[in-house]
């Protein structure tokens, strides 16, 4: 199951700051979109309007073409549009097995009178949710984490946790933001093949803010460059990583910076780092 | 309506003493983002050492009031060295812990080198002005306030607008490691506003002895806590001079209803409507105080449970639970009535803390006013109790206090943080105050209500003994329902919106409705647990439901270990039982109810629940290095 999202026209104060200013993107049924720019470009800001926690100034958020306007946080959530956070924090208290049920529970309410009395109602339903997270926390390799609690674990493993609460909630739209932050280059590398995945099994179209350009690259289909809240080019991974207003608007000028990212290399090289396909993890992208 | 002079300069009097109190909570809200129960007592103990003094040792009054001034400074910078290991942990401990202290505190006030050589006497004034407006006539206990409470206003202003270091307690309060990095001194600049508090406090206390019948009385009650609090929400819980400003309006509204209704509860029904009121219109700036605690309540409570997951662990849990109820049902054989009765209180306050679990412990939402609830329970009972099956009773008290309950959470929806402990506590105050004595629910005798037990099964619920079965049974069914509740969806999602509210709304959780449910859910219970309440008391009375009791619900809660089922009737068992095998007595009861509260918190974050755990595990390492011994 996969959607479509239209953005037009995007607009978003913050006090006197234009966090977003006209902003507009479509993105395609099934495909991977990165985001890219500068930290303030606004990023994060699009996603939190996309998926409801700010309210645009003006402009139209719709999924496959139902304009979005009057839906909370939680109605966007139940039309398939889930997203991540950058902190992702989860819930301290809750072990890991229960923070995959959560995504089952908001999918399938059972009421209070059924839960207080276990009516057969709601064993069948727990029986259903328990197997559909088991299976996530295998195929992740979380089984040895079930009954740990969010609070005691490493954020790499948090990070995965999330990916793992995403497969759950079976999403048709996925915001990703910044899933790789605030783990080490080592572990992060083991996201590139993590997302695709998780792409291959939900079959949604999935938008990708991550600061981490190679592993952008590779995993994108097309990437959007963001700078002061505007967009200022979009194309394929190759086309961007060619453009020298891309580059300039999120590395900036400096020499120094680009090699540190690979890009200020003659042209064919950067080319191979754009479709760089992550052989140590054995899953191959797009290219192949 | 009428307003005559009189009225509003009794008005301004007494709104001073709330100004001052509300500038106290404003100050230590504003450099430590603690909502500060003990505000009250930081200075009590002043007031009653300044009166020991010069009415029984003949000192000088002036000497005296600074040396008093000054011990209300060190109680304070103490306080907060007690507390300063909390600062980093959940606001939700911290608030709690105060509330302790203050108990701890009111209990140092009644050590006896600070008794009074003989009774009542005059609370000492350092002149003798008098005046009259009117038919209100000005003691110098009137002159004191009007002086004390602007000078010391006055001070308070000066010194944060004058000096530097108001800039630098506010830093530390926004992000402590910052302002530690920028060469504040963090400790010093937190100590500091304690101190002040302290001597606020104590100013307080000093002003308001001459009009009090009994220097020991608790300074800071829950009735003139709110009217503080007001003021302070009014002024955002940051600003200083809108607090002290809205804390001699509320004295001059008070007064004015006072005048022209004369009927003290209609002010109780004021002030929470300013209340509620006072947290709507202030939602922004309270939210951006409120920013920074939930972040801090990263970590919540001391997450309990059992280290060693498996299926042997389970089934020691299981059989401790067993001999429990076991020993339970065995008890009232070697009972007398009177024991039985108490061994049946624990029974019905554990059911009431389990309902306080589920909205506090888990949903998050502290509630300061949980007797409020109970009240509500109480009133059907007292109401309908001959008309209706007990059954039915139950059902029908539970569903009234849910919805009493949904309606006092409504502005929980709109307001983060823990703002909304302030209007439980304001329901509380309002349930014993306005809601019991109305006159148009029914009850022939509010001060005094009688309420003949009924029979269930046939089984006549007269005697202790059966009533005790009675309680015992319901309390099962309670933690029955509680704990399929936590292993549901429905808890997990208040567990979740607690934790991360943005999360689980982008997850697809309902948040509103979960929050809803959580008030609820806990208003049946403890509506249900406020019929047990009334029946168990055969009479009943509006003292029945002081608001006290509320805080000795949370107390129980957090002993026994925040969020845990178990642990909630653990905490009831600890606090009405101990009392109970080892006899009553006002001071041990509050040493075991503030001391022991304050202990808990600093030293034992997980409650009791904890220790049961820890022997839990214990006991199965054990029973499996006896069963897999041979094999190794």
């Amino acid at each position: 199951m996969t959607a479509s999202l239209d953005v037009r026209d995007l607009v978003v104060d913050y006090g006197g700051v234009r966090a977003l200013d006209g902003v507009s993107v479509s993105i395609a049924p099934g495909t991977i979109v990165g985001f890219i720019g500068a930290n303030g470009s606004g990023k994060t800001t699009l996603l939190d309007v996309i998926s409801g926690q700010t309210r645009p100034g003006a402009g139209t958020v719709s999924l496959d073409g139902q304009d979005l306007a009057d839906h909370l946080p939680e109605d966007r959530a139940k039309l398939g549009l889930i997203r991540s956070f950058q902190d992702c924090r989860l819930y301290a208290e809750l072990t890991v097995e229960e923070t995959l049920l959560v995504a089952e529970d908001a999918r399938l309410h059972i009421g209070v009178l059924a839960s207080a009395l276990r009516l057969p109602r709601f064993g069948r339903a727990e029986r259903a949710k328990r197997e559909s997270v088991d299976a996530a926390l295998s195929a992740l390799g979380l089984d040895r984490f079930r009954h740990n609690v969010i609070g005691e674990l490493s954020t790499g493993t948090r990070r995965i946790v999330d990916l793992a609460t995403i497969m759950t909630a079976k999403p048709r739209l996925l915001l990703l933001d910044e899933p790789t932050a605030g783990i080490a280059q080592r572990e992060s590398e083991s996201f590139g093949p993590l997302l695709q995945r998780l792409h291959e099994v939900t079959g949604a179209t999935i938008c990708l803010v991550e600061h981490d350009v190679p592993l952008t690259c590779s995993l994108c289909d097309r990437l959007v460059v963001m700078e002061a809240g505007r967009v200022v080019t979009e194309g394929t991974p190759t086309e961007v990583l060619a453009d020298p207003v891309a580059v300039a608007a999120y590395l900036g000028a400096s020499q120094e910076a680009l090699s540190r990212s690979g890009l200020a290399r003659p042209r064919r090289r950067r080319q191979l780092v754009a479709h760089r396909t992550t052989v140590s993890s054995g899953v191959t992208t797009k290219d192949n | 309506m009428s307003i005559p002079l009189h009225v509003v300069v009794q008005g301004v009097i007494i709104g001073l003493t709330y100004g001052l109190l509300a500038l106290g909570l404003v100050l230590i809200n504003k450099t430590s983002r603690v909502l500060n129960f003990a505000h009250g007592e930081l200075g009590a103990l002043s007031a009653v050492l300044l009166e020991r003094l010069v009415n029984d040792f003949n000192f000088p009054y002036w000497p005296t009031l600074a040396l008093t001034l000054v011990t209300a400074a060190l109680i304070g910078a103490g306080t907060e060295l007690l507390l300063r290991r909390l600062f980093t942990r959940p606001r939700f401990l911290v608030m709690v812990a105060t509330i302790g202290l203050a108990q701890l505190l009111f209990v140092l006030s009644l050590l006896s080198f600070l008794q009074p050589n003989e009774g009542a006497r005059p609370f000492p004034v350092p002149f003798t002005l008098k005046g009259h407006i009117d038919v209100f006539v000005l003691q110098p206990g009137h002159f004191v306030i009007l002086f004390f409470a602007p000078i010391a206003a006055l001070a308070v202003a000066l010194f944060f607008s004058l000096t530097p270091y108001g800039l630098a307690m506010r830093a530390a309060a926004e992000n402590a490691d910052s302002a530690r990095l920028g060469g504040i001194w963090v400790r010093r600049s937190s100590t500091l506003a304690w101190a002040i508090a302290g001597v606020l406090s104590a100013v307080t206390a000093i002003m308001v002895g001459p009009f009090r019948a009994n220097v020991f009385a608790q300074a800071l009650g829950p009735t003139l806590l709110v009217r503080a609090l007001v003021a302070a929400l009014i002024g955002g819980m940051v600003n200083l001079r809108v607090a002290f400003v809205a804390g001699i309006g509320i004295g001059i509204i008070e007064q004015v209803v006072f005048w022209n209704w004369a009927e003290p509860s209609t002010i109780d029904a004021v002030m929470f409507a300013l209340l509620v009121g006072a947290l709507l219109l202030r939602v922004r700036t309270l939210g951006l105080t409120s920013r920074s605690e939930e972040q801090s309540s990263w970590q919540f409570g001391a997450a309990t449970r059992a280290k060693i997951a498996s299926a042997d662990r389970v089934l020691v849990g299981r059989l401790g639970m067993l001999i429990a109820l076991a020993v339970a049902v065995v008890l009232p054989a070697f009972l007398s009535n009177a024991r039985s009765f108490l061994f049946g209180q624990i029974f019905i306050f554990g059911i009431i803390a389990v309902s306080l679990t589920i909205l506090s412990g888990w949903a998050g939402q502290l509630s300061l006013g949980h007797f409020g609830f109970v009240a509500v329970g109480a009133i059907v009972t007292a109401r309908f109790g001959d008309s209706l099956p007990l059954p039915v009773l139950l059902v029908v008290a539970g569903l009234v206090a849910a919805a009493v309950s949904v309606l006092v959470g409504l502005p929980a929806l709109r307001i983060r943080g823990l703002y909304l402990a302030v209007t439980t506590l304001g329901f509380a105050v309002l349930a014993t105050g306005w809601l019991l004595p109305h006159k148009q629910l029914g009850l022939p005798d509010p001060a005094s209500q009688r309420v003949g037990r009924p029979s269930l099964l046939g089984i006549d619920l007269s005697s202790e003994r059966s009533y005790y079965f009675f309680a015992l049974a319901l309390l099962i069914v309670v933690v029955i329902v509680a704990h399929n509740l936590r292993r549901s969806g429905v808890g997990r999602a208040m567990i979740a919106v607690r934790d991360n509210e943005t999360a689980a709304g982008a997850m697809g959780i309902r948040v509103t409705r979960t929050k809803l449910t959580a008030f609820a859910v806990s208003g049946f219970l403890a509506g249900v647990g406020g019929v047990a309440f009334a029946y168990s008391l055969f009479r009943f009375s509006v003292d029945s439901f002081d608001p006290y009791r509320s805080i000795f619900v949370v107390s129980m809660a957090v002993i026994g270990g925040m969020g845990s089922v178990t642990g909630a009737v653990v905490g009831a068992f600890y606090l009405i039982g101990l009392p109970a095998i080892f006899g009553y007595g006002q001071t041990v009861d509050f040493l075991v109810g503030g001391f022991g509260l304050t202990i808990f918190i600093l030293y034992l974050p997980g409650g009791l629940v904890s220790v049961l755990d820890k022997i839990g595990d214990g006991v199965t390492a054990l029973w499996r290095g006896r069963v897999r011994a041979p094999a190794d």
